[in-house]
């Protein structure tokens, strides 16, 4: 069994009388890409500070590769890197500096990976830090994150401010850790980039993990599309268990399903069909229809 | 959401210029809020200030005898006045409170005018919140404009809180102050706060940082403070009192010879200066300074060796900057200190002790000065709690807690070197002080001068330790907590002085528990306790630093 890299227990945190987590079970084994998605508010970013000890837990408890987040701070910190959204650094550094300074306390730095890092990013590492762009301030703590080669990356809406190039050498940089057997915790807003790099996804709303599991494993909670094209004139589809939406355009009938295909098939095949297209739901198309399309709690 | 479509429909031609007026308005309100906020506490401790001088004086000064000989001892000292202006009817309530207390709050007026403008105009940028702001349909001129506005709302705030306290108090019958002259003197305090408001609000549009646009400011609070005591010091160049904007509101003469014609210049640079913001801040880009800063640097790795050598070199220019200023104004006491000793002899040397220089000579006179000092080595002391504070509330402490570094060694890293920081200012304040009196043959050992030096430490120390405290306990406190013991404590020490104030009150000052040294020897046992005391403090605030969460603004 792999050691895991994440482990919570019934991590609850809560502002006042407002909760912001609950009672959150979590276990991320190691070599493993999670995806952690919720809408704004859900508990995201309040999970990763108490992952990285940043904040105090009202209740419950959380380990990185078996050690307290919170009274082996500084043992676990050895072992993780972690990469904001907002990337608030010291504006009279320069590049270089920071990602000196930060190499120096971490400890260790794979100093030809930085340099190859800093060339993929097209970082001017000699620019101070207060003369760069969004994006580049992201660069940097990107390549501070990445050149630590730690055993577990917490990413919390990484590419905030990258453009599509960038975009794409993250997920190089981010296959490259998987490769080497690095865990990696994503929360990101970008669906495509979660669906293209994670394992394991787990969803999160008002503060509780509703869902958990691989891509195949969650395509039950939306339904399956289907568009047909028909010989004759569209049937009646409203009456098959499972089938909603039903849209008529000519010939051609789109519709969803949730549940067995034999019986719409059956009545397509009766009416004669020239064109058959399914299309299992996108990760987006699961998370709109956990949040009822506009992205808010049902 | 029903508003907006009903405006668009009726008025739609109208609607946009309602957004302009709406952001443009949003400028002036927040920056008028903000600086109002600001500005009516430091009214209160203005207000109070003038009162407690005036009621001092009536308390302590009860026959013309007494008043003569504080007028003697005063009144033609050129030393004395190069420090602290001009003492010419002190035989008054008026004429007392005037030269006791303007100096401290013409410069506490420059300093708050001058942090506050820079705050909301420059921090405000940098933080990026104006580029919320300039989003609406409004332009640069015109935001600063009204920023600017805001910030006189912060004077207004200042001036009218002081001058209630200051009439209201000149009410009573022993002080007999009247109305006009509370009005007009209330009115002179707040001229340094105005004018540095618009040195502020150029520095803002000259500099990169907030840091860089104070420093600016600050360096020309120093000459101007340079030129006017160069014009008091009576060597023959009081005209130079017409070039210094502090000079301006001493020659203001409230409670004495009112001069308004003063206001003149007062008003005339003030408004250049706004007018010079506003026309700068049209020629250049948000976030972008006038002055153009440097964008490409070489990697000079020495002291990043960790979080301490990141603190220490992130507060090196400033700390450097305190260093420079505090041995300068230990080296100008030093220089006068034989010449105002001379004076105190006989009921001149009473009345002397009474403001806190026991003693007699020139270690009597440098007893007086080295609170100065001690202020200004406290001043060290929370300005590098307030920094740690705003590492925190700006997000860049996270960048060094996810990393393998303890919340203890971060904040025992910074306040050791905070420690290293007021050790060398205290030295370097005895050191020059020495080299300024020797320099004028005046009897005081180097080694008395090192131990009334190490004597200004624990005060800081208890500043220090106090603002851990409330860092580890109420975060976002830290800053308005710290400063507060800080101008409460030299209010109290100030005022209190002359011997007018519950000793219960004093003892709330942390400057009262330290010795006058070198007039006096220093007292070891008090500065032990203040010394335990800070850094019981300050072990309590990593306590509870230690099991909070990180938090922003």
């Amino acid at each position: 069994m792999p050691e895991m890299a994440i482990h919570a227990e019934g991590l609850t945190k809560r502002y006042g009388d407002s909760p912001a987590l609950d009672d959150l079970d979590l276990e991320v084994p190691q070599g493993e890409v999670v995806g952690y998605l919720g809408p704004n508010g859900a508990g995201k970013t309040t999970t990763i500070r108490l992952l990285l000890g940043l904040s105090q837990p009202t209740r419950g408890r959380c380990r990185i590769f078996g050690l307290d987040c919170h009274h082996q701070t500084v043992e676990a910190h050895r072992r993780l890197a972690f990469v904001a959204g907002e990337a608030s650094l010291w504006p009279s550094l320069t590049g270089a500096e920071t990602l000196a300074l930060l190499g120096r306390v971490h400890g260790r730095v794979d100093l030809a990976y930085r340099n190859e890092l800093i060339d993929r990013f097209e970082l001017d590492p000699t620019k101070k830090v207060r003369a760069y762009s969004k994006g580049n301030r992201q660069k940097v703590v990107l390549i501070a994150a990445l050149m630590v080669r730690p055993d577990l990356l917490i990413l919390d809406e990484p590419t905030s401010g990258l453009d599509p190039l960038m975009e794409q050498a993250f997920r190089r940089s981010i296959g490259e850790a998987r490769d080497r057997g690095q865990t990696v915790f994503l929360s990101s807003h970008i669906m495509s980039e979660v669906e293209a790099l994670c394992d394991r996804v787990g969803i999160l709303r008002a503060g509780k993990l509703i869902e958990m599991g691989t891509l195949s494993e969650m395509r039950h909670l939306s339904a399956l599309s289907v568009e047909a094209t028909l010989e004759g004139p569209i049937p009646d589809l409203s009456a098959i268990p499972g089938v909603s939406s039903v849209e008529i355009v000519g010939h051609m009938v789109r519709c969803q399903l949730r549940g067995p295909i034999e019986p719409l098939l059956k009545v397509l095949t009766d009416t004669g069909v020239t064109q058959l297209v399914s299309r299992e739901p996108s990760l987006e198309e699961l998370f709109l229809a956990l949040y009822g399309g506009d992205g808010s709690a049902p | 959401m029903a508003v907006l479509p009903d405006v668009a429909v009726r008025s739609p031609v109208r609607s946009p210029l309602r957004v302009e007026r709406s952001a443009g308005s949003v400028v002036a309100l927040v920056t008028a809020r903000k600086a109002a906020r600001s500005g009516f506490p430091w009214g209160l401790i203005f207000g109070l200030a003038i009162v407690s001088s005036e009621i001092s004086y009536v308390k302590v000064y009860t026959n013309a005898g007494q008043r003569d000989a504080l007028a003697a001892a005063y009144g033609s000292n050129n030393a004395m006045s190069a420090l602290f202006g001009p003492a010419p009817q002190l035989q008054t309530v008026g004429g007392f409170t005037a030269f006791k207390i303007s100096m401290t709050l013409m410069i506490l007026g420059a300093v708050w005018g001058l942090l506050t403008s820079t705050r909301l105009l420059r921090g405000e940028e940098d933080s990026g919140r104006w580029d919320l702001l300039l989003a609406g349909l409004t332009t640069r001129r015109r935001a600063t404009a009204l920023a600017i506005g805001g910030l006189g709302v912060g004077a207004i705030t200042l001036w009218m809180t002081s001058a209630v306290i200051t009439v209201l108090a000149g009410r009573s019958s022993d002080i007999r102050i009247a109305a006009g002259s509370s009005l007009y003197f209330a009115l002179a305090m707040v001229a340094t706060a105005v004018m540095f408001l618009a040195v502020g609000s150029v520095t803002s549009q000259l500099a990169a940082t907030r840091r860089q646009a104070a420093s600016i400011g600050a360096a020309l609070l120093g000459v101007s403070y340079a030129l006017r005591l160069i014009a008091d010091a009576g060597v023959g160049f009081h005209g130079l009192i017409w070039v210094s904007p502090l000079g301006w509101v001493e020659e203001l003469q409230p409670l004495t010879s009112p001069q308004p014609v003063a206001l003149l210049p007062i008003v005339g640079f003030s408004a250049l200066l706004a007018i010079g913001a506003v026309i700068l801040a049209g020629r250049r880009d948000v976030g972008e300074s006038v002055v153009p800063d440097r964008v490409h640097a070489p990697a000079h790795l020495r002291l990043l060796f960790g979080p301490t050598g990141l603190a220490i070199r992130m507060q090196r220019a400033s700390v450097i900057g305190w260093w420079v200023s505090t041995s300068l104004s230990a080296l100008l006491f030093g220089l006068i200190a034989k010449s105002a000793g001379t004076t105190l002899s006989g009921s001149s040397k009473e009345v002397f002790s009474k403001l806190g220089a026991t003693g007699s000579g020139a270690p009597a006179v440098l007893g007086a000065c080295f609170l100065i000092l001690a202020v200004l080595v406290a001043f060290l002391a929370a300005s590098q709690v307030t920094a740690a504070r705003a590492e925190e509330s700006e997000g860049r402490l996270d960048h060094m807690l996810i990393q393998p570094v303890a919340r203890t060694s971060w904040l025992g890293g910074r306040l050791f070197a905070t420690f290293v920081f007021l050790l060398v200012s205290a030295v370097a304040a005895a050191f020059f002080t020495w080299f300024g009196a020797t320099s004028q043959h005046a009897e005081v050992s180097l080694t008395t001068l090192l131990g009334a030096g190490i004597n200004l430490v624990p005060p800081a120390i208890v500043v220090a330790g106090f603002g851990v405290l409330v860092f580890g306990l109420r975060p976002r406190l830290t800053s308005i907590s710290v400063y507060g013991l800080l101008g409460w404590s030299l209010l109290i020490v100030v005022v209190g002085g002359i011997g007018a104030i519950n000793h219960w009150v004093l003892d709330t000052s942390v400057f009262h528990h330290m010795a006058s040294a070198p007039a006096v020897p220093s007292n070891w046992k008090a500065n032990g306790i203040m010394t335990v005391v800070g850094v019981t403090c300050a072990l309590g605030g990593g306590y509870a630093f230690n099991r909070r969460d990180v938090q922003g603004d």
